[in-house]
């Protein structure tokens, strides 16, 4: 009886000990993440892996929320003027950088001046920004954006890596080399240490302009083996992983205090025809084959489930997107009925080309040659060394009947690709298109009403459709895999997660 | 002069080994792809001009041979330059080597203090109980492959049991698990060999000799038979270091040990030529001197050697 009671007492105590340990312990959420981008100033990268951590610690004028809405970031409003060549920014005012610098007007000056300067033409986020001719200060909190040319997607871009305000004097005074293994900004979360290939810490900004965040301690871990990631998870040693394998889906949802949360992602899986040579020159051929693929099946068995049909380059998140697009119905019959008005006999060969190193890609590769050998053509696989296909196949038209793209379009905007893809000599169209399908594009990258805008690109849309280019197959989810103490997790579309919300609960 | 002679000959042999797998290592690589186009992206809006730029700016723009004298010349005045994407490279791989050497030598050594007792054991008990369940043992370890076992041992003790971290560099209890699936596997390899050359050298006469001058069988084991199948020992694990280094490089990605092998995956992944070309150069660099130092060691334990 004296032991049971003893017992309790411990078990009373250590219930004490427990919950008064939670109040005062700090709240810290660990994520994990394939790649460690290695390097921290925005205007290096274009990895997803650094906006996942980036998004924490800088801040645009601009901010893209979960619903990939615009919302007022470090300008609290903007107006477009004279037709668009000039763009005027109103700024927040008290905002400080993590050094206690001081954010207005010259350190936007900055930012873009360095970024169209010597220093953005080592990396890769220049070019997305060329059309910005030069900033203005107009007073403390104040600045104008003078344009070269109209630029639609300039405010949305503002969201973008590439346009993350950073501190001119800590830059000017530290040097580049130093501001990229020791980032500061103006984000939610503070820089505290970074291991390359292992971690970074961030500590929390309590003077956050857009409120405290809830939690004070945010790390990233960068685990590249996918089972290890899990391992971790598994383990309770972090809480939420990034780039979880589909595969790995059915593990998760075994585990009773883990779960999957999936939002619609940008990127998407397709095959583009070549329009120049072999069988697939025939329109007929083209919509034959869209016909005679099941997207459906596809991303039961490789997704997990987590993906869209789709019926253009794009998911329903872009803008650009028509609900109205009617896709080419699955069925194997009309397609070997027009492969046969196109002369094509029963077996031909063709030939699908992919990016070797993506396992993912090879197995749909493989099921796209049995959904092609039941209308009657004989699909043969050809992996190619990834850079080599990239660099030397694709652009070059260089690619067989059949050549995999896949695409991710960050920007939610589908001139992004659209216009990469679609308009005769960019790089992602060696076999060209129409004239039609060059004014089209041209068109919609000067013009400034929105609406006017989103007609034109559901017109290319329409239009690529019409002349069956590709086979558009799925818009891929993306997947986190979330510890359930973790409570407030919004997931971002875009993966550039900025943790505001969220709290750990023991 | 002949043992002299001999240390120079093998010393240009190595050097010249040194250089060819240098040479083929820079080759190869530039071979994969275009590191330029690596950086700028899939998606950007790329021109041939901003190629152009960058390649400038990384060096590719020179012949082969001068980008290659280049680097061998800084490999030896300690100067290893800049990698493309992670600042300067001497920093790097001095903290990945220490890594790497760490866990290779843990290994190491707990492979031989599991392996050195087990193998005598079962040479002086030829074909006995213990001595079969051994020899089982040592070939179902071999017959792991590293990363699975990688994987099952840290399912076990750290989801499973929690008793250890899963991955990463948190202290010394970090080094066991990885420590454990590499020592594993060499041990299982280890094992067999000590076995095969304990029995050899305890069939010989002058172990007959010992015994029959009735040394105690503690000093006929370990001061005679151990040293004279040392030789033998010795040189399987100077072969065996080539294949420790790479089984190094599964596992330390398993466990995202911050090693040799981490990085080099990682350079592969970016295309960081100047990085994973140092990784692989120093790494054979480090597998010629192990065997040099083997061939070595033989003429110092073996004075037949010295004498041919």
């Amino acid at each position: 009886m004296l032991k049971h009671h003893s017992l309790k007492k411990l078990a009373l105590a250590t219930l004490l000990v427990v919950s008064s340990s939670s109040v005062w312990a700090d709240t810290s959420l660990t994520v994990a993440q394939r790649q460690d981008p290695n390097s921290w100033d925005p205007i290096d990268t274009f990895l997803v892996a650094w906006s996942s951590a980036g998004g924490s610690l800088f801040d645009g004028l601009v901010l893209r929320d979960e619903n990939l809405k615009l919302q007022p970031g470090l300008a609290t409003s903007w107006e477009i003027l004279e037709d668009g060549l000039r763009m005027r920014f109103k700024l927040s005012e008290g905002v400080k950088f993590h050094n206690g610098e001081d954010f207005n007007a010259d350190a936007v000056k900055f930012t873009f001046d360095r970024l169209l300067g010597e220093e953005g033409a080592k990396g890769p986020q220049r070019s997305n920004y060329l059309s910005i001719k030069s900033i203005e200060v107009v007073d403390d909190h104040t600045v104008d954006f003078v344009m070269n040319a109209p630029d639609p997607v300039m405010l949305t871009k503002l969201a973008g890596y590439g346009a993350m305000i950073v501190p001119p004097k800590y830059i000017t005074e530290k040097g580049d080399a130093h501001f990229n293994m020791n980032p500061v900004g103006t984000g939610p979360f503070k820089f505290k240490s970074y291991t390359q290939g292992d971690k970074l810490e961030l500590v929390i900004n309590p003077d956050y302009f857009g409120g405290k965040p809830k939690l004070d301690n945010l790390t990233y871990r960068f685990i590249r083996e996918d089972a290890t990631r899990l391992a971790e998870l598994q383990a309770g040693r972090v809480d939420v992983v990034h780039d979880i394998a589909f595969s790995a889906i059915p593990t998760v949802k075994e585990n009773d205090s883990i779960e999957i949360v999936s939002v619609a992602g940008p990127s998407i899986m397709s095959y583009q025809f070549n329009t120049k040579a072999g069988i697939t020159k025939d329109l007929k051929v083209r919509q034959a084959i869209n016909m005679a693929v099941d997207k459906k099946v596809l991303i039961d068995a490789f997704l997990g489930g987590y993906g869209t049909p789709i019926d253009s380059l794009q998911g329903k998140l872009s803008f650009g997107y028509d609900p109205d697009l009617k896709g080419y119905p699955f069925d194997p019959e009309k397609a070997k009925q027009l492969l046969k008005e196109a002369g094509v006999k029963p077996g031909t060969e063709i030939t699908i080309d992919y990016r070797a190193n993506n396992a993912a890609v090879g197995e749909i590769s493989q099921a796209m040659t049995s959904f092609l050998q039941n209308v009657g053509l004989n699909a043969k696989l050809k992996p190619i060394e990834s850079s080599v296909f990239l660099n030397d196949i694709v652009p070059k038209g260089k690619t067989d009947e059949l050549f995999q793209f896949t695409w991710g379009g960050w920007t939610f905007d589908f001139d992004n690709t659209a216009y990469l893809i679609y308009h005769d000599g960019e790089r992602w169209n060696p076999y060209g298109t129409s004239e039609e399908m060059n004014k089209l594009l041209e068109a919609q990258r000067s013009i400034v009403d929105q609406d006017e805008r989103l007609k034109i690109l559901r017109q290319v849309g329409q239009l690529a459709h019409d002349n069956a280019y590709h086979l558009p197959l799925y818009n891929e989810d993306t997947i986190y895999a979330v510890s359930k103490k973790v409570k407030g997790f919004v997931p971002a579309p875009d993966r550039r997660m900025r943790y505001l919300t969220t709290t750990v609960e023991e | 002069m002949p043992i002299v002679s001999y240390f120079i000959k093998r010393f240009l042999q190595a050097a010249f080994v040194v250089v060819v797998v240098s040479l083929l290592v820079a080759f190869a690589i530039r071979m994969t792809g275009d590191p330029a186009m690596m950086m700028l992206g899939e998606s950007a809006n790329i021109t041939e001009a901003d190629l152009h730029n960058i390649r400038e700016q990384m060096g590719l723009n020179r012949p082969f041979l001068v980008q290659y004298w280049g680097f061998m010349s800084g490999l030896f005045s300690g100067d290893l330059g800049d990698s493309f994407f992670r600042g300067a490279i001497a920093p790097l791989i001095w903290q990945a080597m220490k890594a790497t050497m760490l866990l290779a030598i843990i290994s190491l050594g707990v492979s031989m203090l599991i392996s050195l007792p087990l193998g005598i054991y079962a040479a002086r008990h030829k074909n006995s109980w213990g001595d079969q369940c051994i020899r089982i043992l040592s070939l179902t370890g071999l017959s792991f492959p590293n990363f699975w076992l990688g994987i099952m041992l840290m399912l076990l003790f750290s989801v499973t049991l929690k008793w250890l971290p899963v991955s990463g560099f948190s202290g010394a209890s970090s080094l066991i698990l990885p420590a454990l699936t590499i020592g594993i596997i060499l041990t299982a390899s280890n094992l067999r060999i000590i076995r095969s050359a304990m029995l050899e050298v305890l069939n010989s006469q002058y172990v007959m000799v010992a015994r029959a001058k009735g040394l105690s069988e503690h000093r006929v084991i370990y001061r005679h038979a151990l040293r004279n199948s040392a030789i033998t020992i010795i040189t399987y694990l100077g072969l065996q270091f080539g294949a420790l280094m790479g089984g190094l490089v599964v596992v330390e990605l398993v466990f995202n040990w911050p090693g040799m092998g981490t990085l080099a995956i990682e350079s592969i992944a970016q295309r960081d030529y100047p990085i994973l070309q140092t990784v692989v150069t120093v790494l054979a660099m480090l597998i010629v001197f192990v065997n040099l130092l083997v061939d070595v060691a033989y003429v110092m334990l073996d004075p037949r050697i010295r004498l041919e």
